[in-house]
């Protein structure tokens, strides 16, 4: 691959999107919902082969990612696509809303990252909807999502087929990363150190869609819940965390707890850990590198270091590090080692859980709740406040809505094109 | 000095780690460092009460020890979080900090002495740096550190600044001040040594020397500088400048300074350790570059999921037994990934702008890293 290659693609892209534009939307977006469909049938060939291949290419156990895609797959349906295109953007039949119009780019660049499969669909789709053909970097972490994706609409569309295109080149690849970036309207997912270097090749008058690292964690109040139903939350909770190996910006990384009494953490640190130790067998964690190994280890060894001083910490731990919980004594910000490594960190009261989240809020992506009740709406808003961009029970975090306003955006507005007319003369 | 006596068995270990520090030969010897291993486990296990609480916690006390490795390591992150010394609190004479971010703790080594801290620096620098200095000789070191006097809570500051005072020669000096290099001082005293022929010994961070280069491209000033100078690094870059892989920051170098990239080498150190290890190419040139350190440490390569020691030549976690850490806990686990060579070893760094393999923000990313 090198940048005249890719310059050849987004003019061939740019030919295929002028037929697209001739067709209806609403032709186009029929098409779309029904490949979400295909994608969201478990038993379609799309899926399997998907299934079949990831785990070799992105590491996950195949347990893991039969249970990830059914998850997020699950509430992605083609009707839940096309009313969020009529919801965010125009009548789904022309892209058009009274005196109001929606187009896509001639053309978007979407640069992939990481190995979690669900947003690479996504970003993929998303453009097409706006009738923009797209052309994807495949991450090298997962190259065979945004492949799968590509046949599946040239299966069921050969126009729309042609309106997508893969390449892989690494990232240090300059002559591919410009061409790359000559497109009309980028995406790029990635680290902070990506997004800084992709915005500083692209000019401010082009479009640039950022979606950088996201964290999530949980807020869980036990003074409302009987053991039963703390045992389920704790259940639920595992279940966030053991998808993907907690990986996905979705995934949460610790768990809030009221803790007015002092015993709470560790009840429910407890019952994480019982979960979690039943999930290692059903959902087996996937390949560690040894850098996310050594890091766990250090961290549990600074957790038992601070047991041992006299802190109020107990680290609980799978056999040979499968995954770890820590129950801590405050709700210090600590890292994350990830790979199923989570911090039950108590918080004194409600009011408190705002400052507690605060040094994490830049990157706050999902928050799981358990325990809140009537207060639901009351936290969701102060949780809100803080930057969080979803709200969710726990159980539920690695199944965002199609339509998440992922980094606090809608899908289809950062990548469209909007126009108003005016009181004609 | 006030406070109460000094703890006899403290004393007696002092001396014998400082008899070995202080012999010419740089002499391996496992029975020596098996002996004097088991009586400081056996010292600190009683004296640092934590550690000794975290020892029990892990089934290891010195009455069923059976070899050195068996020893518990505390992880760096611990001397964020206690006092981890050895000695009444009220002896200490100096403290050693990390460098914290806005949002984190420095970890802080404690001393009672610094003693054994320079009696381990100085031969060991001088082995692996400076192998060819000719006895009661002297060379221009410059650093780029801020001074002692600067940053008192520097261990880089302060093991430069004792460098400085056994090995240096008038022309030494520091290069750092204020948060700045200063170019304008480093530059002339660079012209000066090269145009007296006098080969000099450059020191510092590798971001230090990323602002350098910058500032000598800007200048478009090149030099070479004379035969025998040697440069150092000592890591760091994490948010101070941006990252260069090493052998492309070395590459730059060789070109901006003449100096050549066999006489370029990093020094591994941290700031919780009294003793620091070398690439090897100054003292074994022919052989491959590796991490070596004094004899009276010793490194192990370890499963980080089982603890278990890497079987020679695979990747593990790095975890140092340095008896010159008498006063805190002589063995320290890192959060860094190594791989033995013969007799040595190497660091295994993430590559600058290596992709997460997930969405999520990993590690203590967010949090900011450590450094020196």
């Amino acid at each position: 691959m090198n940048g005249t290659r890719i310059g050849e693609h987004l003019a061939a892209l740019r030919e295929s999107g002028a037929l697209l534009r001739r067709r209806p939307v609403e032709a186009t977006l029929d098409v779309l919902a029904d490949v979400l469909d295909g994608w969201r049938d478990p038993e379609s060939s799309w899926r399997r082969a998907l299934e079949a291949e990831l785990p070799e290419a992105t590491g996950f156990s195949p347990e893991v990612v039969r249970e990830g895609l059914r998850l997020g797959l699950e509430p992605w349906s083609g009707a839940k696509l096309r009313e969020l295109v009529a919801r965010e953007l125009a009548e789904p039949k022309d892209l058009a809303r009274n005196d109001e119009f929606v187009s896509g780019f001639d053309t978007t660049a979407v640069v992939l990252a990481g190995s979690i499969p669900m947003p690479t669909l996504l970003a993929l789709i998303a453009p097409l909807a706006l009738h923009s053909p797209v052309l994807a970097k495949t991450s090298s972490h997962d190259p065979v999502t945004a492949r799968h994706v590509a046949r599946s609409l040239a299966e069921s569309d050969p126009l729309l087929g042609r309106c997508i295109a893969c390449v892989e080149f690494p990232s240090h690849a300059s002559d591919c990363v410009d061409a790359l970036l000559t497109a009309d309207c980028v995406v790029a997912y990635g680290s902070d150190e990506t997004m800084a270097a992709v915005r500083s090749r692209i000019p401010p008058s082009r479009r640039l869609v950022e979606y950088g690292h996201r964290l999530s964690v949980a807020v869980v109040d036990p003074t409302q819940l009987s053991d039963a139903e703390l045992g389920d939350a704790a259940g639920r909770l595992a279940l966030d965390i053991a998808v993907w190996d907690q990986l996905g910006c979705l995934s949460p990384i610790a768990a809030f707890v009221i803790d007015p009494g002092g015993n709470a953490v560790t009840r429910f640190a407890e019952r994480i850990a019982d979960s979690l130790a039943d999930l290692a067998v059903r959902l087996p964690r996937g390949r560690t590198d040894p850098a996310a190994s050594a890091l766990a280890s250090h961290e549990r060894a600074e957790a038992e270091m601070r047991a041992a001083a006299g802190a109020r910490v107990v680290v609980y731990t799978g056999q040979a590090g499968g995954w770890s919980v820590i129950a801590e004594s405050d709700a210090t910000a600590r890292p994350a080692p990830l790979h199923r490594f989570i911090r039950i960190q108590p918080v004194l009261n409600r009011d408190a859980l705002p400052a507690a989240l605060l040094p994490l809020s830049r990157h706050l992506a999902a928050v799981g709740l358990a325990g809140f009740g009537s207060a639901t709406r009351k936290t969701a808003r102060a949780l809100a406040q803080l930057g969080a961009s979803r709200i969710c029970a726990v159980g539920s975090m690695q199944s965002p809505p199609l339509a998440w306003r992922h980094d606090n955006r809608g899908v289809f507005p950062p990548l469209a094109r909007l126009a108003g007319l005016e009181d004609p003369p | 000095m006030s406070g109460p006596t000094r703890d006899p068995r403290r004393a007696d270990l002092d001396r014998r780690v400082l008899d070995w520090l202080q012999e010419p030969d740089f002499r391996s010897d496992d029975a020596r460092f098996d002996a004097l291993a088991r009586d400081l486990f056996a010292f600190q296990y009683e004296h640092c009460a934590a550690y000794g609480a975290f020892c029990r916690g892990r089934g290891h006390t010195p009455e069923t020890l059976r070899d050195w490795r068996e020893i518990p390591a505390v992880p760096t992150g611990a001397f964020k979080e206690m006092a981890l010394h050895s000695f009444p609190a009220e002896r200490e004479i100096k403290c050693f900090r990390t460098s914290g971010t806005s949002t984190t703790t420095p970890g802080t080594l404690h001393l009672d002495t610094l003693e054994l801290y320079e009696a381990s620096l100085l031969p060991t620098f001088r082995r692996y740096l400076l192998p060819d200095l000719a006895p009661h000789a002297r060379l221009p070191i410059r650093v780029l550190a801020p001074s002692a006097d600067e940053a008192p809570t520097s261990s880089l500051s302060h093991m430069f600044a004792i460098a400085i005072r056994e090995f240096g020669n008038e022309h030494s000096g520091f290069d750092v001040s204020g948060g700045e290099l200063r170019s304008d001082g480093l530059c002339a005293a660079l012209e000066g040594r090269a145009a007296e022929g006098e080969a000099i010994a450059l020191c510092g961070t590798a971001f230090a020397f990323v602002h350098l280069l910058d500032d000598l491209e800007q200048r478009r000033v090149q030099y070479r500088l004379p035969d025998g100078s040697r440069l150092m690094e000592c890591g760091g870059f994490k948010g101070r400048s941006r990252e260069i892989p090493r052998p492309e920051l070395y590459a730059r170098l060789e070109d901006a300074l003449g100096i050549p990239i066999e006489h370029m080498l990093n020094q591994y150190g941290m700031t919780e350790l009294g003793s620091q290890f070398y690439d090897s190419v100054l003292v074994q040139p022919e052989e491959l570059r590796r991490k070596l350190g004094p004899p009276w440490v010793r490194v192990a390569l370890v499963d980080p999921n089982s603890g278990a020691p890497a079987a020679h030549g695979d990747t593990g976690q790095i975890v140092i037994y340095d008896l010159a850490n008498t006063g805190s806990v002589f063995a320290i686990q890192t959060a860094d990934l190594g791989r033995a060579i013969d007799d040595g070893f190497e660091v295994l760094g993430r590559e600058p702008g290596a992709e997460a393999r997930g969405c999520s923000i990993a590690a203590d990313a967010m949090l900011g890293g450590r450094a020196r």
